[in-house]
């Protein structure tokens, strides 16, 4: 957090103190700026933390807003009034969490087709506001909404939406610090490995998405009396691209930052617009200058000046106990077969009638020529590539055509030949992450306790790997071996019944390589898993395993001991290149 | 029948317009990659270069130039000041294509005013066709779009830029590696796409109320496409225009505009759901 408390209070204390700082009719102006933040605080969530952008966010505010206006016209009564209130943030929030679940169930990444779906639907909305004058008023809008019942709309509405928005940054402030916002930022920086941890990331996106939605649609309830009337405008497009740049412009990692831009822009709008005749294109220019050059925002320019006020870390409690794994008493019992798979990437067949079956635990090394389809053979047990035909099975459960989530629920651990990591995440949250694999339940998500976490996997690769340790390191700093380690004890501390690894030693020096291989090993024997490790270096497939499986052209070729596979004249002749 | 010839009629004219509208962006996002939230504004700007050439007075085949030019003229601006940097960071050129937009939209408000403007159709009157009498701009205009894609898919296929443009789109790097100029050759393709959406502005400028918000309409139609089409392909943006154009016509006409563009969206969101590649995909 880029505040200190300090800052903070003062900031809440300022706040409470404006009308008497400054004029009632400013503060009822800065009312409104204040409600448009707390919008723009659930697009900082989506956009600054999650990585994808919502273009149509007015949407959720309006819908807030037209219920809360009807509600507050049926003339209903304080206890009628907050369930209508409730109602009023829930539909959005579901709305939300709805079209999120819908379109992120396909699309990784920060891709542009989510965006162009929330701004399609903010002009339907607007529309739709439109033509059901029944409902809403049309285009002229639902007039002569009365203020909250014993709320003086120019005086002391201005403290129940200070009041709101104090309450719900400091709900959203939880939610970011919570393992769930910790989770965000892993989407935003590498979401396909989280899917690899058992983590259904588009669930995590779409509930970011319905919390967003819920506090728009909390700045529309209050809307709704602030202004007495409520029109299209306020689900409309236009409404939905200003709230963008005000966040973009006060800054969107942070949450004081898009209320800063909004109520910033907003005063100055109001000042500008009728005398500077550019003002708007003035805007633009400083929404492309901010995304390109500036990403932080207003905030960001301060963000290192503030946090020397001692807003550091809070020490969190250690020393909980985990919550481990069921018994592992089914490891010594692995099942996995490939039979026949075949896989083909347009014209070309990457697998080619594979068929193979590990039926004993411990360390099974697949060697190769390049182009064989060892990777692929790991690509498709994992649901990175589709399964032409042939079936997969992983102790009785099919895994054709899978998915990473599902096969890393089925307990099934995968390490990349590249290494794999949170970058921007510290050392320790990437750690975080792999021990909350499998493990962290959705009400956890939003408790501080998976933080105190540790297992006793977790000291003994400390003591392996005494990086480890330099917990505040910025995974993306280490160096390309170190990079390896991480990956590979984040793959292992998950604690998967079968472990992929994909040349855990690539880049590696040759002291590493050992360091390595010893990890392997111990770790191995040690939790009774089945391990599969794609190797090129005979060295160390000679020291891991005792067991090799050989492919050649997307089909097994031989399988057996090492002394075995030696003496076959087939792999002799694939590997010094004789005839096919 | 006569009802038939005109529905027939509306139909394919629908969708011949989405497919000129849908061509620009399909260059400049299907082939660099680039998700041009402005594609839009060009359209926009295309328009209002006719609407400049009416007030001049001019004869109404000037927009086309002028329309190429401006465009053509901003669009190399566009890629050179910002797009060129970000050509592997697609997020950030979506939000940098999302400010250009606003601002084209600003300036163009600022400049000519919010209001709606119409263009005077150069070929007013209707040409009798199968018995029924239907407007010859719309007849022309089809005909135009027409023989612009035939055109467009040989030259694709044929030509030697065509060559070089699939190169650099399979793999940017040995594309380089080979001699081919990448950073020429995309700008060159970037500023194609968006001379193409400029000219469908013009063509399509007697037929629509001009305003400076008109551009978002056309960038979420062509996107829509796009989904359904899929990226890269001349039958995928011509089996999406159809599609959503035949949706949006057919609803439109049972129920009313606004359901039309509900059940293009829902189509849309049911596309990126079960066939996130578009309609030709394999998988």
């Amino acid at each position: 957090m880029a505040f200190s408390r300090a800052a903070k209070f003062t900031l809440a204390a300022l706040l409470i103190a404006f009308p008497w700082l400054s004029d009632s009719f400013t503060a009822y102006q800065l009312g409104l700026y204040l409600l448009y933040g707390m919008v723009a605080q659930g697009i900082a969530l989506c956009w600054g933390r999650t990585g994808f952008l919502p273009l149509g966010q007015a949407l959720f505010f309006g819908i807030g807003a037209y219920l809360s206006g009807t509600a507050l016209k049926a003339d209903l009564g304080w206890a009628l009034l907050l369930p209508a209130f409730a109602v009023a943030c829930l539909v959005p929030a579901l709305l939300a969490g709805f079209i999120g679940a819908l379109v992120f169930n396909r699309q990784t990444g920060s891709g542009p087709y989510f965006s162009l779906i929330t701004l399609a639907l903010s002009m339907l909305g607007f529309q739709l506001a439109n033509s059901l004058s029944g409902i809403t008023g049309g285009f002229n809008g639902m007039t002569a909404i009365p203020g909250l019942p014993g709320v003086d709309t120019y005086e002391t509405l201005y403290f129940v939406i200070v009041g709101v928005l104090v309450v719900s940054t400091l709900v959203l402030a939880h939610v970011m610090r919570a393992p769930f916002g910790q989770l965000l930022i892993a989407i935003r920086e590498n979401e396909e490995r989280l899917q690899f941890f058992g983590f259904r990331t588009s669930m995590l996106k779409a509930a970011a998405f319905a919390i967003s939605g819920g506090v728009a649609g909390l700045a529309g309830v209050l809307y709704a009396p602030h202004q007495g009337i409520v029109t299209p405008q306020a689900v409309g497009f236009v409404l939905s691209a200003e709230l963008l740049i005000w966040t973009a412009v006060g800054g969107r990692f942070g949450l004081i930052g898009p209320v800063a831009g909004t109520v910033l822009i907003g005063f100055m709008a109001a000042g500008l617009r009728d005398s500077f005749r550019y003002w708007e294109v003035a805007v633009a220019l400083v929404f492309i200058l901010v995304v390109l050059k500036m990403p932080g925002g207003i905030s960001g320019l301060f963000s290192a000046a503030l946090s020397r006020f001692g807003g550091g870390r809070e020490i969190r409690g250690a020393g909980i106990a985990p919550a481990m794994l069921a018994g592992k008493e089914h490891r010594d019992e692995p099942d996995l077969r490939f039979d026949t798979v075949g896989v083909s990437m347009g014209p070309v067949r990457i697998l080619n009638g594979l068929s193979f079956s590990i039926s004993r635990s411990g360390i099974h090394c697949i060697i190769g020529p390049n182009g064989a389809g060892k990777t692929s053979a790991l690509n498709v047990l994992t649901g990175r590539l589709p399964l032409g035909d042939g079936e997969i099975s992983w102790r009785g459960v099919s895994l054709g055509n899978t998915r990473p989530f599902i096969a890393a629920q089925n307990g099934i651990g995968r390490k990349f030949q590249v290494p794999s990591i949170f970058p921007e995440l510290s050392v320790r949250q990437n750690i975080e992450i792999a021990l909350w694999a499998n493990r962290i339940g959705t009400v956890e998500m939003f408790s501080m306790r998976p933080y105190g976490w540790t297992t006793q996997m977790l000291g003994e690769l400390e003591t392996r790997f005494p990086f480890l340790q330099q917990g505040d390191k910025t995974a993306g700093s280490l160096s390309v071996g170190q990079r390896q380690m991480l990956d590979f004890s984040m793959t292992v501390l998950a604690e998967p019944d079968l472990v992929l690894l994909d040349e855990p030693c690539a880049g590696l020096s040759t002291d590493e390589t050992r360091q390595m291989i010893e990890a392997i090993a111990a770790i191995a024997g040690e939790t009774k898993a089945t391990f599969i490790i794609i190797e090129h270096d005979m060295q160390v497939v000679e020291r891991l395993s005792d067991h090799v499986l050989v492919m050649h052209q997307g089909a097994l070729l031989a399988n057996g001991t090492m002394s075995e596979i030696r003496a076959n004249a087939d792999v002799a002749r694939v590997y010094s290149g004789g005839s096919k | 029948m006569d009802l038939v010839v005109t529905y027939g009629l509306n139909f394919a004219y629908s969708t011949a317009t989405l497919g000129l509208i849908v061509l620009g962006l399909a260059v400049v996002f299907g082939l660099l990659g680039v998700m041009n939230m402005a594609h839009g504004e060009f359209v926009m700007l295309g328009a209002y270069s006719a609407l400049m050439v009416q007030q001049a007075g001019l004869p109404f085949v000037l927009a086309i130039p002028l329309a190429v030019v401006v465009c053509g003229a901003l669009g190399w601006l566009m890629e050179w000041s910002v797009i060129r940097h970000l050509y592997r960071r697609p997020f950030d050129t979506f939000l940098a294509t999302w400010g250009i937009a606003i601002l084209m939209r600003k300036g163009v408000e600022v400049t000519f005013g919010r209001e709606y403007q119409s263009v005077d159709q150069s070929l007013p009157g209707t040409v009798s066709l199968l018995g029924i009498d239907y407007p010859a701009y719309r007849l022309v205009l089809m005909a135009v779009i027409v023989t612009m894609f035939a055109a467009l898919f040989v030259w694709y296929q044929r030509s030697n830029t065509g060559a070089r443009i699939k190169a650099m789109v399979q793999n940017p790097d040995l594309a380089a590696a080979v001699g081919i100029n990448t950073a020429r050759l995309s700008r060159a393709t970037f500023v194609t796409g968006v001379a193409i959406a400029g000219l469908a502005g013009v063509l399509l400028a007697p037929l629509v109320r001009v305003e400076p918000y008109m551009g978002l309409d056309y960038l979420l139609s062509s996107f829509f496409i796009l989904v359904v089409g899929g990226l890269g392909t001349l039958e995928g943006l011509v089996t999406g225009s159809t599609i959503i154009g035949g949706a949006d016509v057919v609803i439109s006409a049972i129920f009313d505009k606004t359901a039309g563009y509900l059940g293009v969206l829902a189509i849309s969101i049911l596309f990126l759901w079960l066939r996130p590649d578009g309609i030709f995909s394999r998988r």
